[in-house]
């Protein structure tokens, strides 16, 4: 793995909330999960730059939903 | 492991000898290289062979992911965080390549279920080294060192050695028997392949036969 480097971050008390949430129930780090968010941001944004659409899909109704990034 | 590689060693099935390999956690231009100039001509010469023998292509081995552009996979996801390829490099020769998937896939066994895991996209021996291809393979021990650098990557990412991928038919016996993965079955999302995910434990005793395997 590459060498890694510290940052601070900033977050309101909503923010966090979500990252202590998110770290609890995926039993990972509040640091893993942020850096799981950041290669999905990265892999949904190089998607949606070429062109693509992002959709959810419900799996018991098959109702699809088109995800807006801005 | 570092950038610089991790020493590892492989089984010369010709000597019995062990021979001295590194695993690295990219693949550069030398990788592509040498599967477009060594492995494909390799794979077509046994191809040769087999329709020399009067052997219907239906019938040859090897030819499921012939298809493969390792190329083009790796130019496709350059740069993404998501992404990572590894190989395999012995006296100079790129032996085996996996590219795996830390963001996209979620565990579908029930104990696991959505949990994050390791996702290995693609993974590859040089034809010589492949039994279906092969009557005496050069090197024995490739795929056992590319399934634990994808399970060491899982503990790195704190997925805690979690790892799924979709099987050749050609590969089957080896993740369950020689990995121990569960076989959770034919997914007809991916072409029919068969899909086999390791468990924390199974990961953990995967590692613990080393090269017992």
């Amino acid at each position: 793995m590459a060498t890694k480097r510290t940052m601070t971050l900033n977050l309101t008390d909503a923010e966090m909330s979500v990252v202590e949430d998110f770290s609890a129930r995926k039993d990972m780090s509040k640091t893993a999960v942020l850096r799981q968010a950041l290669r999905l941001y990265q892999l949904l944004e190089a998607r949606v730059e070429k062109g693509d659409k992002l959709y959810v899909e419900n799996e018991a109704t098959k109702d699809k939903a088109e995800i807006m990034m801005v | 492991m570092s950038e610089n590689g991790l020493r590892v060693t492989l089984l010369d099935t010709a000597t019995g000898e062990p021979r001295e390999a590194e695993l690295l956690s990219s693949i550069t231009e030398k990788q592509l290289t040498d599967v477009e100039g060594e492995w494909k001509p390799a794979l077509y010469d046994r191809f040769r062979e087999f329709n020399r023998a009067g052997k219907p292509p239906t019938e040859w081995p090897g030819t499921e992911n012939k298809h493969w552009d390792w190329r083009q996979k790796v130019e496709k996801l350059q740069g993404l965080l998501s992404h990572d390829g590894y190989c395999l490099t012995c006296q100079g020769m790129t032996e085996g390549l996996m590219l795996i998937d830390t963001s996209s896939y979620r565990c579908r066994l029930p104990e696991n279920e959505k949990r994050n895991l390791v996702y290995i996209d693609y993974v590859e021996s040089a034809p010589w080294n492949r039994p279906e291809l092969e009557q005496v393979p050069r090197y024995r021990g490739i795929g056992s060192i590319l399934v634990g650098a994808a399970i060491e990557r899982s503990i790195a990412e704190e997925f805690k050695g979690r790892i799924g991928l979709h099987a050749l038919p050609q590969a089957e016996p080896f993740y369950s028997a020689t990995c121990g993965m569960s076989d959770l079955g034919r997914d007809d999302t991916k072409q029919g392949l068969r899909y086999y995910e390791m468990t924390a434990a199974q990961a953990e005793a995967f590692i613990a036969k080393g090269n017992n395997r």
